[in-house]
């Protein structure tokens, strides 16, 4: 459907200033956007109990932005999904994880052993958290790569 | 898992990947690229492996689409000459992939039935996992898998992820700091 128009506002989204698309295009993606955003949420926490996990939830919560960039204009989402942030938050997810497999080191278990923490259901609760630092260094790093290729170089 | 329904969409993966190799305009290629990613994702989910048709359907159809429009927009885009061009096949061409897919054809009757219980797949650690999960307090046997049995693989997998928004950062040349 919009990938004509797609293409057209990633091509002048780099640098100068663009008419804004059309309200057939911005109305929907407004209200999908939200949606999408809470069925990647969903996706990514649920992943214990339903099909899902932190992968797919993150690349679905970017694809969701990524819509939102089309409808919207690249250096409009950039300006408020900036490089730092999205380095910082790629970086923390890892970092998250290592911290999480680490953990059962200090209660005598090995490295990603979650079931040696001494807390009732520590398994599900390390597993939710792996998936949230999964998720996030996706959607960021997924994030970035879109808005490093789409910007232009004054970026 | 009905069998026409199976056949449709080997047909439509077919058709879509023909026409990715076909079509000369690069915008026409990665609509047929989504479609072949969305075929794929309704064949997961026909096949009862709903993660990897979710993966598919968001990773294959989605974003992969949106990169490639913004690198097309980014590079020659199209131009009035290729679309116009008619796409030739080089004979020889056409020998080697008929060739190749006749070899990978004639391996097929040797894989085992879809879901056969008796699959090697099935008979080393697949039982173990599946024992094993419940008293985990996890329904779900793909992250069990994913997270505790093969925590370390997901996150070599994840720091793959994360090397390649490093690696973009570096081709651009940019830095961040703090």
């Amino acid at each position: 459907m919009s990938d004509q128009r797609g293409t057209d506002g990633v091509r002048s989204g780099s640098g100068d200033t663009r008419p804004p698309d059309s309200p057939v295009i911005t109305e929907p993606v407004r209200l999908l956007v939200p949606l999408v955003l809470t069925f990647g949420l969903y996706t990514a926490f649920h992943g214990t109990s339903s099909v899902g996990g932190g992968f797919q939830g993150g690349v679905v919560v970017a694809a969701g932005l990524i819509l939102l960039a089309f409808a919207f204009g690249v250096t409009k989402t950039r300006d408020w999904l900036d490089r730092p942030a999205m380095v910082a938050l790629a970086t923390a997810g890892v970092i998250a994880i290592v911290a999480v497999a680490a953990g059962p080191l200090a209660f005598g278990g090995t490295f990603f052993d979650l079931s040696a923490y001494p807390f009732p259901k520590a398994v599900v609760y390390g597993i939710e958290l792996v998936e949230l630092g999964i998720a996030t260094t996706v959607a960021a790093t997924v994030l970035l790569l879109f808005l490093e290729l789409a910007g232009g170089d004054d970026a | 898992m009905t069998p026409t329904l199976v056949s449709l969409l080997l047909v439509l993966l077919l058709a879509a990947g023909v026409a990715v190799a076909l079509f000369r305009d690069p915008l026409a290629a990665v609509v047929a690229f989504g479609i072949y990613s969305l075929a794929l994702a309704m064949l997961w989910s026909v096949f009862r492996a709903p993660d990897v048709a979710l993966t598919e359907a968001a990773v294959g159809a989605g974003v992969t689409t949106a990169l490639f429009l913004v690198v097309i927009a980014r590079t020659s885009g199209r131009s009035a000459e290729t679309v116009r061009s008619r796409s030739t096949v080089r004979g020889r061409s056409l020998l080697v992939v008929g060739a190749f897919v006749a070899l990978a054809a004639w391996t097929v009757p040797a894989l085992p039935a879809v879901g056969d219980p008796s699959a090697p797949a099935f008979q080393r650690v697949a039982p173990a996992y599946l024992a094993r999960t419940p008293d985990l307090g996890v329904a779900n046997v793909v992250t069990a898998v994913l997270v505790f049995f093969r925590g370390f693989d997901t996150f070599g997998e994840v720091v793959v992820v994360f090397v390649a928004g490093v690696a973009v950062l570096a081709v651009f040349r940019r830095e961040v700091s703090a």
